[in-house]
């Protein structure tokens, strides 16, 4: 390889390295940056700034298994309580607000929800004040491509939200208590960062994460997930 | 055609004017017996002369009376009920007579049933004598209608007779008189609803019942050889509702979820505090906050709050209302509760009782109605209290009106009724009483505690006035003492528990969640929502439970899964509840009588010739419950 070729690929790990957190093996770089510039047709043609947002486009749509390059703590996963600090970027396979019965979440999902099924004859319920609605808990399956372990959402987080793209890469930061595999996160933890797997956003859709949770059988739904069906009235 | 000029315009309503000299004999006729008896008691004075009409049922009850500003000789007697039916002409009339579908734009005509011929001779010998007919018919829309059945057999006989109709809603001295003193003109477009009802009821009951019939018996002739296989565009929807539930049970997946419990034992009490998350799904995220909570077990309460806390008293009472609490607190079946409330109508006791309203109109005097129940031993000392409440009675207000009768109430005391009949009247009474009182008053603490970042909180409950819960036991609200509580004490939990749970399915529907889910989807009206129950449960499509619930039949699952399969909303409630917005639009003029019957003709016929076409699937969802299909030849199937 060309030195001048390696500088680039050093100058952009270090730049993934000191503005985004995001650590990667330096072999995975070098052919991402060789097939950047074969694709941009040659390789002068992309200048660092480019190359550095295009590699970084290219890391938030990789499974960070592909990688092999582990970023968290050893032993964190089986740790019966401890902390992480600093910044540690991550890939959510897959997530499920378990504040809720899975399955009114999967007749919501369907369609199939049925306002019919919450009629009774009661006239006059009341909801008390301190029965307040329950505050969404997502439970989110995270890895770093070696090392998978989950995170609750332990105060709530307005940034994240169920429709997350399953593979998309989460930043943590701060400090984190970490119990029992689980980290606890709260809304000064997490930067969403952004991205997808595209085999994750097809195995780890929520409709298909709700039927693993009750035991169904998975249904196949390409489609459905760009268009779930129109809801429609069970009644 | 019998019903034209059935509405007098403006140059007949003059001739009725001038021609009033000549009124000397007026017949009037009330839907029933017991009604016409009631209100010739009150218009006599209790002094009828009571004689025999043809019909044994209905006597003729003949008094002195001023009206149209002179005396007048009163006749007053009554049908029973509708006195005529709708049927298909002869050619039409058998079951085999004709391709089913052909139903739906056979000829039909007005008859009338062989039970009711006295009581029409009676009505034709009786207005020969009069001048002028009143209708005291119920003010409803079945009422309407039945009042024009008499118009029509009074002109046929007396074409120059003149019409008035009474409006009154309930049977009491000053109603009567009321009534007496503005009568109207009958509504023919009110009427014109329930012919249009009648018709497509007929059209679609008969074509749909012979079909499925004759088909499924020939098909599964084992289990259904003679059995009527009924279809009713009412029925239908409210089987679906009941086979829905069902369905719902049966595909419920139950899950553990996870809380925390937290128990605070002061005394000889124990306070339980609540998890604000109140249940988790995960156990491990439950776990790792219950092992966060006993790392450092002591709780500080955040808040105490201490608020006033009403209990409201209820509502002005209607009909689905009182079916509904009937059924639920009584334990007496809509049908029978409905059957009673007539009942009691009738001989005076309560107002009518087929009403929408719950707002009681402001020129209804309600002191004098809460004066009378004072008598009582058992709620007059309550009924006391109300009229030396500030104000007086002071009736809490829904917000809708049917424009034509006030909230169910009572309209005199009695203390003699019994069984049933005593317990719906003492509800009837209680209830206006408790609507008409006050709300019960308390004084609610809600005390937050925090351990170890988790929120917990518990509430106490202080009743400080009673008030309607004085008269009505149909509600429960009880004290909930609880220790006091200072803001930023901390104590140590005596248990802090990590406990689990299942989620459970919906239950069966009640008679009173079947009304509330047809009264949602406009299957039927408030008269008619006992009826349609009653129909379901004697075809047999469903059973109730030991605990009153609706359970499907076999046959009734079979029959709403064939049609669901075929694709048509058959079982859903929006076909009919479309045709039931129409209705009312007829009946307010709205819209015209003929196109809402032609375009609800249209409308089933083109469900029914698909149905007939996909009807192997009615086949296919019966097997599993009756047995295997028999198969039936090509040729043969055409005719059914
Ligand atoms: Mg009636």
């Amino acid at each position: 390889m060309a030195p001048e070729i390696q500088v680039m690929v050093r100058t952009t790990q270090a730049w993934l390295q000191s503005s985004q957190h995001v650590q990667v093996p330096f072999a995975w770089l070098e052919a991402c940056m060789e097939w950047l510039q074969e694709e941009a047709g040659g390789a002068a043609r992309l200048s660092q700034q480019q190359i550095n947002r295009q590699v970084l486009d290219q890391w938030l749509l990789t499974d960070l298994r592909d990688l092999d390059h582990p970023v968290l703590p050893e032993g964190l996963a089986q740790a019966q309580k401890t902390e992480l600090n600093g910044v540690f970027c991550v890939q959510v396979d897959s997530l499920l607000d378990v504040s809720q019965p899975a399955y009114g979440q999967l007749q919501k999902w369907r369609g199939t929800d049925c306002a019919n099924d919450d009629v009774s004859a009661v006239t006059q319920y009341t909801q008390r004040p301190w029965e307040a609605r329950p505050t969404r808990m997502l439970v989110l399956q995270v890895t770093d491509g070696v090392q998978s372990l989950e995170a609750m959402e332990y105060q709530p987080i307005p940034a994240l939200t169920p429709a997350l793209r399953p593979g998309a890469k989460l930043q943590l930061q701060g400090q984190i208590v970490c119990r029992l595999g689980m980290l606890l996160l709260g809304p000064s933890n997490i930067k969403i960062l952004g991205g997808e797997v595209e085999d994750l956003v097809d195995r780890n859709s929520q409709g298909r994460v709700l039927c693993r949770t009750l035991g169904l059988p998975e249904e196949q739904q390409q489609e459905e997930e760009e268009a779930p069906p129109a809801p429609q009235q069970g009644n | 055609a019998a019903q034209s000029g059935r509405c007098p315009d403006t140059p007949q309503e003059t001739e009725m004017i001038r021609s009033r000299g000549q009124i000397k004999k007026v017949l009037c006729v009330a839907e029933k017996n017991d009604a016409a008896k009631g209100i010739s008691e009150i218009m006599s004075g209790g002094r009828a002369r009571r004689r025999e009409g043809m019909s044994k049922f209905n006597k003729i009850y003949e008094y002195e009376y001023h009206l149209f500003g002179q005396n007048v000789t009163v006749t007053m007697t009554s049908v029973s009920g509708h006195l005529l039916g709708l049927e298909f002409k002869a050619p039409f009339q058998k079951w085999h007579s004709c391709n089913p579908v052909l139903l739906f734009d056979a000829e039909v005509e007005k008859y009338c049933p062989d039970n009711m011929t006295q009581i029409k001779r009676t009505l034709e010998k009786e207005v020969r004598q009069c001048q002028a007919l009143v209708v005291w018919t119920d003010c409803d829309r079945e009422g309407e209608n039945i009042g024009f059945e008499i118009i029509d057999v009074c002109k046929a006989v007396k074409p120059n007779l003149q019409v008035f109709r009474a409006k009154f809603s309930e049977i009491t001295p000053n109603s009567i008189r009321r009534a007496c003193e503005t009568l109207m003109e009958p509504d023919a477009n009110i009427s014109d609803a329930v012919d249009v009802r009648q018709e497509l009821d007929l059209r679609i009951g008969a074509s749909f019942t012979r079909f499925q019939t004759l088909r499924l018996q020939k098909i599964f002739p084992e289990s259904l050889a003679n059995q009527l296989i009924s279809y009713g565009s009412c029925q239908f929807p409210t089987l679906g509702f009941v086979v829905e539930r069902f369905k719902a049970i049966q595909a419920f997946i139950p899950e553990t979820f996870y809380k925390i419990k937290v128990l605070h034992e002061v005394e000889e009490d124990t306070v339980e505090f609540s998890w604000k998350r109140n249940r988790l799904f995960s156990h491990t995220a439950c776990l790792v906050l219950y092992q966060i909570c006993m790392e450092d077990p002591i709780a500080t309460v955040t808040s105490v709050t201490s608020k006033p806390k009403s209990k409201w008293r209820p509502l002005p009472l209607d009909t689905v209302e009182l079916e509904k609490l009937a059924s639920r607190k009584l334990k007496i079946s809509a049908k029978e509760t409905m059957k009673i409330a007539e009942k009691l109508y009738t001989q005076g006791f309560i107002s009518y009782p087929r009403t929408e309203t719950n707002i009681f109109p402001a020129n209804l005097s309600l002191g004098p109605l809460v004066e009378q129940q004072t008598q009582s031993p058992a709620w007059g000392t309550f009924a006391q209290r109300v009229l030396d409440q500030p104000g007086g009675p002071n009736p809490r207000q829904g917000k809708n009106s049917d424009q034509a009768h006030p909230p169910i109430h009572p309209t005199k005391y009695t203390g003699t009724l019994q069984g049933n009949e005593g317990r719906v009247y003492e509800f009837i009474v209680r209830h206006f009483l408790a609507c008409v009182s006050q709300d019960a008053l308390g004084q609610e603490t809600v005390v937050d505690i925090d351990i170890a970042q988790e929120k917990f909180s518990t509430s106490g409950l202080m009743i400080i006035a009673r008030n309607y819960l004085d008269v009505y036991p149909y509600d429960k609200w009880n004290t909930k003492l609880i220790p006091v509580y200072e803001q930023d004490s901390q104590f140590q939990p005596s248990a802090i528990e990590m406990v689990d749970g299942q989620t459970s399915p919906p239950q069966l529907l009640t008679e009173a969640d079947l009304i509330s889910l047809m009264e949602k989807h406009g299957i039927g009206t408030d008269a008619t929502h006992a009826e349609h129950i009653e129909t379901i449960k004697s075809r047999m499509y469903v059973g109730l439970t030991a605990d009153q619930r609706f359970l499907p039949g076999e046959l009734g699952m079979g029959l709403v899964e064939g049609y669901n399969s075929m694709g048509y909303e058959m079982s859903k409630p929006n076909l009919r509840a479309e045709l039931e917005a129409d209705l009312k639009l007829v009946s307010e003029g709205r819209k015209d009588k003929r196109n809402v019957l032609q375009h609800h003709i249209q409308k089933y016929k083109t469900v029914f010739i698909e149905s007939v076409r996909k009807a192997k699937k009615l086949d296919e969802a019966l097997s599993p419950y009756l047995g295997a299909a028999q198969e039936i030849a090509e040729e043969q199937e055409h005719d059914i």
